[in-house]
């Protein structure tokens, strides 16, 4: 696959990626992780053991042919494959990432079937593709018979949430969250951009100008890393959000235990990022202050549990 | 969990019954979604206090979502969008109160492999999301009764869930045989279910009984009945336990009796503590079957096979 | 995209695609049913009688795409062990050489169709060994999770996957009708199904790619034929490896079982490679549907890049003019009196 900007490649990428925590009560192994992403029997499952367990499935292609969505009502169509692809991170946390790149233009009328299966996870225009509008629209929402790509990579967490080997029982509830994320080359000489944006109901948009050739693939990772830390810092701050008015203490520690339990050593941004990418995540961190933010947190869930030890400690002691 | 609210007929308290465990339910912080899958008379939202919802899910709501015209079923935010005054401030330690309400317009549905597919996917995608999933089922073994059925049978995707059928009748002669025979009948749901790969004991196990608007005869609302009237009742019950026993569904299979609650009578809504304590609109009785019932969800000792 | 590839060079080492060897053409002697061969050796005298014109037509047609050298053809031929088993590998093959001989043909390769549902083997080493390599996968499985459903106008992503319903289709389908017209509230009135890319009128095709439930699959002819084709074009793979390779036979006994056979035998130990450029078929013509079915599947089948490109590259190398899509690789004789 050619990068963004180059003179065949794409000048859009598009996608979306949705998280959420593995429907199991304990984090699956390696073997099960296979297990559970062998969406293709005949590609092997990737796996990874540094800096942390990281799996993820073989491409699967999904056929569309429809109109783009698109802001200022300019009509595009185009035809093609959407690739996803899941990945589960230290047997954890289930991530489903479906996207797409796009070409400035394509042929006037619909080629036959093959010729698009040549170019995997590339969608081509029939005729010009309105760029601006169609990443405007896209990062909106589709409407009425517009691409929709969320149903295919919620399909595939659906697909694996359905696997005899889950318990379907996971030790904390959480909600789940759909990042959609559109990238276009920078322009000349300009430097990398991010702009994030965080929806109700667990919906967040991600506008990325990237350097000059990044693939189409090294934007989905980079934007399945954001998804995965932003899934992190939500979870774990609404978890903690108002617990301590209410909780009665049992309660209290044991939201507090599976936090730590499950999530807390998971935050480790970059790990599999490339790396002329770093800057995205380094420039939406300065702004947002994520990383002070999950210190902050992970420090205030370790400080419960000291004190909570401590006060029981004593409370033992005096009733010696 | 799954907690299936079915009824042999209309008019039980079912849906607003169910409303209540649900409401009662994130009250004691539990996360807990409302599935109004009652698609001939759609009532969550009125419930709830929700008057723009029946409207909004038209085209979007859960049967539209069955059908597969919509990616997503519409979700609301009880705790955010209710109307219902003493529900708007959400009460420290409490769970997520979210209803996905039916369309008006829907109508009844056949069920059909494609229906069951896209209920497993959505009811795992809310089993992440919720400790407790209400589902409202149409009264009677309606569609909707069947593609529950079909989709917590073992081998199918909701088997491995922890599923919980309720069946509301009211307590009278015609009401106590109609649950008996949806429970237990040849056309109910032992049967049904074992032909679509339940094991009886397992499924009559999971299935208990609620008695809905039931007269207490030593409350004081029926202080006024003469000495005739009240031995005449006192009859009336003991045949009706009688019956209930001789049917299968006797004390050992009811999981609560609902009071008779004149609130109810006038209005299908959630019973909040301020009714009971500050405005003293609703019984005292009422309330704490209400808490008992939902607590009773998830005693082990109330449920299983005798 | 140095750092997202390396991650995974630790673990899994890089994907490897496995050469094969190929013949310019795979030519197909001919599909029997298991009812045929009890008939007796005088219908497979008939059969082979009357394939014989055409097998040759078929090799001297490949004279003209290729000038400059002499083509490299490969035989075979299909044997259905899937569908039924009313006779042994010993009562049924040796027969079955023997008129294909006395038509003056050589049935270089012989291949058994539970073969291409199976367990995926590499011919040459024993399945006992690659079954304990991982677990038993279904070759036809492995196939089936390629395949991408080619969209029909106004696909937006959201359609429920192939591998949940078993069936394939050129085009749409007619809308299903399953509520009754009083509860139907969309008012929707019967649509037509239609070919995606028609020309004028629509020649629709829904194909059964297997029935029963997901553990105990049974995959249809249909799937299996398309499957055979992308074996003989060596289209496939299975984790970088060739499978059906031919595994050599040169004994004149037969076994009693055909589990005991490997999915592909060797016949003839200077055939011509197994897999080739272009396959033809010379088949009865009540196999048309089912070929129809073969080119709905074909053209929805994701090939592997490697694969395809290895092919292109030794064709160009050749000089041999192979067609860019795998459904213009394959061509069919339907004669009379088969």
């Amino acid at each position: 696959m050619s990068g963004l900007g180059t003179t065949s490649g794409p000048v859009l990428a598009c996608g979306e990626v949705h998280t959420c925590l593995l429907p199991t009560s304990d984090a699956v192994d390696e073997r099960a992780a296979e297990q559970l992403l062998r969406l293709r029997t005949d590609e092997p499952v990737r796996l990874s053991r540094h800096p942390s367990r990281y799996a993820v499935s073989p491409g699967l292609l999904t056929g569309v042919d429809c109109w783009m969505p698109s802001v200022t009502g300019t009509r595009s169509r185009a035809v093609g494959t959407v690739t996803a692809r899941a990945a589960i991170v230290e047997g954890r946390v289930l991530q489903s990432s479906a996207y797409f790149s796009a070409p400035a233009c394509g042929p006037d009328r619909r080629q036959s079937w093959g010729h698009y299966l040549v170019r995997p996870g590339c969608l081509i225009p029939v005729g010009r593709l309105p760029v601006r509008s169609v990443a405007e629209g896209f990062l909106a929402g589709p409407r009425q018979n517009e691409l929709d790509i969320g149903p295919i990579a919620e399909s595939l967490t659906a697909r694996i949430s359905r696997h005899r080997i889950l318990d379907l029982s996971p030790p904390l509830t959480t909600a789940d969250t759909s990042l959609r994320w559109t990238a276009t080359p920078a322009a000349g000489g300009k430097e990398t951009s991010v702009l994030f944006t965080k929806a109700d109901d667990g919906l967040r948009t991600v506008e990325l100008r990237l350097p000059h050739a990044t693939t189409p693939a090294a934007a989905a990772g980079l934007c399945e890393d954001l998804a995965l830390h932003d899934w992190l810092l939500t979870t774990v701050a609404y978890k903690l959000d108002g617990l301590q008015a209410g909780y009665e203490d049992s309660r209290l520690l044991k939201v507090l235990c599976s936090l730590v339990d499950h999530l807390l050593h998971l935050w480790m941004p970059l790990s599999r990022v490339d790396r002329t990418l770093h800057t995205a995540w380094e420039e939406l961190d300065e702004n947002s202050g994520y990383s002070r933010q999950w210190n902050a947190l992970a420090q205030r869930i370790r400080d419960q549990l000291v004190l909570r030890a401590v006060r029981s400690r004593s409370e033992l002691l005096t009733s010696d | 969990m799954l907690v299936l609210a079915a009824s042999d007929k209309g008019g039980t308290g079912r849906s607003v019954t169910s409303a209540n465990l649900a409401y009662q339910r994130s009250l004691d912080g539990d996360d807990v979604c409302f599935l109004d899958f009652d698609f001939g008379s759609p009532t969550a939202a009125a419930v709830f206090d929700l008057p723009d919802g029946v409207h909004r899910a038209e085209g979007c709501g859960l049967h539209s979502y069955l059908q597969g015209r919509t990616g997503e079923p519409l979700r609301i935010d009880v705790w955010s969008r209710t109307e219902h005054p003493a529900l708007r401030d959400r009460p420290a330690g409490s769970g997520r109160l979210v209803l996905l309400p039916g369309d008006r317009t829907g109508g009844e549905f056949l069920t059909t492999e494609e229906n069951r597919h896209r209920l497993v996917d959505l009811v795992l995608r809310l089993q992440r999301e919720f400790s407790f999933l209400f589902v409202d089922l149409s009264a009677g073994r309606s569609y909707a009764v069947d593609l529950l059925l079909t989709a917590t049978s073992p081998h199918a995707g909701l088997g491995r869930l922890e599923n919980r059928w309720l069946v509301f009748h009211r307590w009278t002669r015609q009401h106590v045989m109609a649950a008996a025979e949806l429970a237990y009948g040849s056309q109910g749901l032992v049967h049904a279910g074992t032909a679509m790969g339940h094991q009886p004991d397992v499924l009559s196990g999971s299935i208990r009984f609620v008695r809905a608007a039931v007269p207490d005869l030593e409350s004081p609302l029926w202080s006024q009945v003469s000495p005739a009237q009240y031995v005449w009742m006192r009859q009336c019950d003991q045949a009706l336990e009688e019956l209930a026993a001789g049917r299968g569904i006797g004390k050992a299979r009811v999981l609560a009796s609902i009071p008779l609650e004149p609130v109810l009578q006038w209005q299908e809504r959630l019973i909040t503590d301020e009714d009971v304590y500050d405005r003293g609109i609703a019984r005292n009785e009422t309330w704490q079957a209400m808490k008992d019932l939902a607590q009773r969800l998830t005693i082990d000792t109330f449920w299983g096979q005798w | 995209m140095s750092g997202t590839e390396s991650a995974f060079r630790e673990t899994s080492a890089e994907p490897r695609t496995e050469a094969l060897p190929y013949s310019h053409l795979s030519l197909e002697l001919g599909h029997l049913y298991m009812e045929d061969f009890v008939e007796g050796p005088s219908r497979l005298r008939r059969h082979f009688a009357a394939v014989r014109p055409w097998a040759d037509a078929a090799r001297a047609g490949l004279g003209t795409l290729n000038s400059d050298k002499r083509p490299r053809i490969s035989t075979c031929f299909l044997i259905d062990d899937y569908f039924s088993r009313l006779s042994t590998p010993a009562e049924l093959i040796p027969p079955l050489l023997e008129a294909a001989a006395e038509a003056g043909l050589t049935i270089d390769y012989l291949a058994r169709e539970s073969g291409c549902a199976g367990p995926v083997s590499g011919g040459t080493e024993p399945l006992a060994g690659s079954s304990g390599r991982r677990d038993r996968v279904e070759l036809a499985e492995c196939v089936l999770r390629r395949l991408v459903e080619s969209p029909p106008p106004d696909s937006t992503g959201f359609r429920p996957p192939v591998s949940r319903t078993g069936w394939l289709t050129n085009g749409r389908r007619s809308p299903f009708q399953r509520i009754s017209p009083a509860l139907n509230s969309t008012g929707a009135v019967w649509q037509p199904p239609s070919e995606t890319g028609a020309r004028g009128h629509s020649v629709f095709m829904d194909v059964e790619l297997w029935s029963g439930p997901e553990e105990e699959r049974s995959w249809s002819c249909a799937f299996l034929a398309a499957l055979w084709q992308l074996v003989r074009l060596g289209l496939l793979r299975d984790n970088g490896h060739a499978v059906l390779t031919p595994t050599p036979w040169e004994d004149k006994e037969f076994p009693a079982d055909w589990d005991a056979l490997a999915p592909v035998l060797r016949l003839d130990p200077r055939a011509a490679p197994f897999t080739a450029y272009v396959t033809s078929s010379v088949l009865p013509a009540r196999f048309l549907p089912v070929e129809h079915a073969v080119r709905v599947i074909l053209d929805q089948v994701h090939v592997e890049a490697e694969a395809l490109g290895q092919v292109a590259e030794r064709c160009a190398a050749e000089g041999f003019n192979v067609p860019a899509g795998v459904v213009d690789r394959i061509s069919y004789v339907f004669p009379v009196g088969l």
